[in-house]
């Protein structure tokens, strides 16, 4: 027996620590980050501005070692300066998904019967909606914000996490500990809450984690297809923007697109390596 | 002396895909104030669920309670509103269960869920509720409790976690304490540590317990009465020495005979060896497939035509028992 405890939570930061995979994501996120927060401070320069010819391709003029888009703004910066809000759109639509999601699944899982059915039949219900089609309807709708684009993905996002969220409470309901907690005088709330759901966050974790590369992805779609906020720079704006030229200059598409994959792929890396290391199963001594 | 806990008459049903099964058939029961009821039987008769009820927590659906009373300290609890159920769990009423393995939650260190415990009942914060945690571990005789409270379940052994269990269970004093099974998962001789702390805690706190158990030996060590029960219904109950020097049912005398007995025969040079064990021939039957007559009739030794057809009440006053042929003297 250890002298020092160890919480669940640090047990799998020791594993996740060894998870080679899992940390160069972390690192490559924490770069993303770090970049996108900063970047545009440093580097300074408008990426509204129009500031040379459209389309020089990159490594021309070693002013713009990115080149320019078709309106002869320069890419870093809207690189730069687009990141944040991809990013904040990602978290953003994730914490939404999981709140609908933890909120009705964990209802639904608890109280069973009658609640159970009508709350599964609403969740079916959304998740039977062609989710890109619903999300753009709701942003045509209403303004093409990016907030409004971040409650779309929510909303189109949330059944997954309900259902998984209701199979973890159907089955930790059941277990000795939660008797012991309703035998102590535990409400329902309570049980729910600090009894339940800390056990079964893992699984809920690596799928937020999850969730922030889909949701950034489905960001990206909606601007390409011309529903992105036209009025704040993001990567997935400039795909959008720049897709009309994409035969005579692929650098505008291509850069913003290759900083998508690689949060995403990031993003991909990390959820992977939190859910080795909050499975038991996959865990050696 | 009033009882504290007094059933009556408890009728439990479940439904399951065989229909309605009725898994408590007129169970009564009471505990007085610092005494200690065991209550006896195999796998399936009842014992567990008769705890469950008192505790208001028969899983339900697919449980039920089909009628009968329940009364802690006069108050019924049949029918009492949830919030008030609440308030007594834990507070006037708390249990151990069988698994100290499972029953505490992985997920929080053992003083923090104590210290829940008694922030659920009394009024007071965080850093005084974890102050008398430190002090109930220290009280069921965990060593070093200020530093085992910062433990999570996982670094306990299952005895240390019994304890954990039980300090929780009392630490709102708690009048009535069931404990349904709390040394079966825990070797021989944490078994032993676990009665005496239970028999002390009852001593100082003068706290009733209900202990369910299949194991006669805890029974002589621990009760001051007992209840025998079988598919359901209490078959058998008394003084705990009347019924260990003279049982009346064959089942609870199946029961006797069961626990192992070392060195009472002796083989063919005088030397002794023990006993082969005995058994009570057969299972508990499926509750959904009991008919009218005795629901042992068919393990027991003593079967007669009376068995088949009509089932025996519990007759007699101080030391009463459910069998005809008792009741007929045949025994």
């Amino acid at each position: 027996m250890s002298a020092k405890a160890q919480s669940p939570l640090r047990e799998a930061w020791r594993m996740f620590r060894r998870n080679v995979p899992a940390l160069v994501g972390t690192a490559i996120l924490l770069t993303i980050i770090l970049v996108t927060l900063y970047g545009a401070f440093f580097y300074g320069g408008d990426p509204y501005e129009i500031v040379w010819a459209p389309h020089e391709a990159p490594g021309v003029t070693p002013e713009f070692p990115l080149g320019t888009d078709y309106l002869g703004r320069d890419l870093i910066s809207g690189m730069l300066t687009g990141g944040g809000p991809t990013l904040a759109v990602g978290a953003a639509a994730a914490a939404l998904t999981m709140i609908i999601g933890v909120s009705i699944g964990a209802l639904a899982g608890y109280f069973g019967g009658w609640v159970d059915n009508l709350l599964m039949r609403f969740t079916e219900f959304f998740q039977v909606l062609p989710a890109l089609l619903f999300a753009m309807v709701l942003v045509t709708l209403f303004s093409p914000s990016l907030t409004m684009i971040a409650i779309a993905i929510g909303v189109v996002s949330w059944p997954q996490t309900a259902r998984l969220t209701r199979a973890e409470f159907l089955k930790i309901k059941n277990l000795e500990y939660v008797t012991a907690a309703r035998a102590i005088g535990a409400k329902n709330g309570r049980i729910m809450w600090r009894v339940i759901l800390p056990n079964a966050a893992p699984p809920l974790i690596v799928s937020a984690t999850l969730t922030v590369g889909i949701a950034i992805l489905f960001e990206a779609g909606l601007s390409f297809l011309g529903l992105g906020d036209p009025n704040t720079m993001s990567w997935g704006l400039m795909i959008g923007s720049n897709r009309e030229y994409i035969l005579q200059a692929w650098w505008p598409v291509t850069f913003p697109g290759l900083a998508i994959f690689l949060t995403v792929f990031a993003v991909s890396l990390i959820g992977d390596g939190l859910n080795d290391a909050f499975n038991p199963k996959l865990r050696e001594r | 002396m009033s009882a504290l806990l007094e059933i009556a008459d408890l009728r439990v049903e479940f439904s399951t895909r065989y229909g309605p099964v009725t898994a408590l058939d007129g169970v009564s029961l009471h505990v007085n104030p610092g005494e200690t009821l065991g209550v006896v039987g195999e796998s399936g008769c009842g014992k567990s669920i008769t705890a469950l009820s008192a505790m208001g927590l028969v899983p339900s659906p697919p449980g039920r309670v089909a009628g009968g009373s329940i009364k802690l300290a006069g108050e019924e609890l049949i029918g009492a509103r949830d919030a008030r159920m609440r308030e007594l769990r834990g507070g006037e009423i708390a249990m151990i269960f069988q698994e100290p393995m499972t029953s505490l939650n992985p997920v929080f260190t053992a003083g923090d869920q104590i210290a829940e415990a008694i922030m659920l009942h009394q009024d007071v914060d965080r850093g005084t509720a974890f102050d008398q945690a430190v002090a109930l571990l220290d009280r069921v005789g965990i060593p070093e409790a200020r530093r085992r409270a910062s433990d999570y379940p996982h670094q306990l052994s299952g005895g240390m976690r019994q304890r954990v269990m039980i300090a929780m269970a009392v630490s709102c004093q708690p009048k009535v304490l069931i404990a349904d099974e709390p040394t079966t998962a825990l070797d021989v001789t944490v078994q032993a540590q676990i009665f005496d702390l239970l028999n002390d805690i009852q001593r100082d706190l003068g706290t009733a317990i209900v202990l369910i158990t299949h194991d006669m030996g805890a029974i002589a060590e621990m009760a001051d009465r007992v209840a025998v029960m079988y598919a359901g219904r209490v078959i058998e109950q008394g003084a705990a020495d009347d019924i260990l020097d003279n049982p009346k049912h064959p089942y609870t005398r199946g029961l006797i005979e069961c626990i192992p007995n070392l060195g009472k025969g002796a083989n063919e040079d005088g030397g002794a060896v023990p006993p082969p064990l005995a058994e009570i021939p057969g299972v508990v039957p499926p509750l959904h497939l009991l008919g009218d007559g005795c629901a042992f009739a068919d393990r027991c030794g003593h079967r007669f035509d009376r068995c088949d057809t009509a089932r025996p009440a519990l007759m007699g006053d101080a030391h009463p028992a459910a069998c005809h042929a008792v009741e007929e003297g045949r025994l």
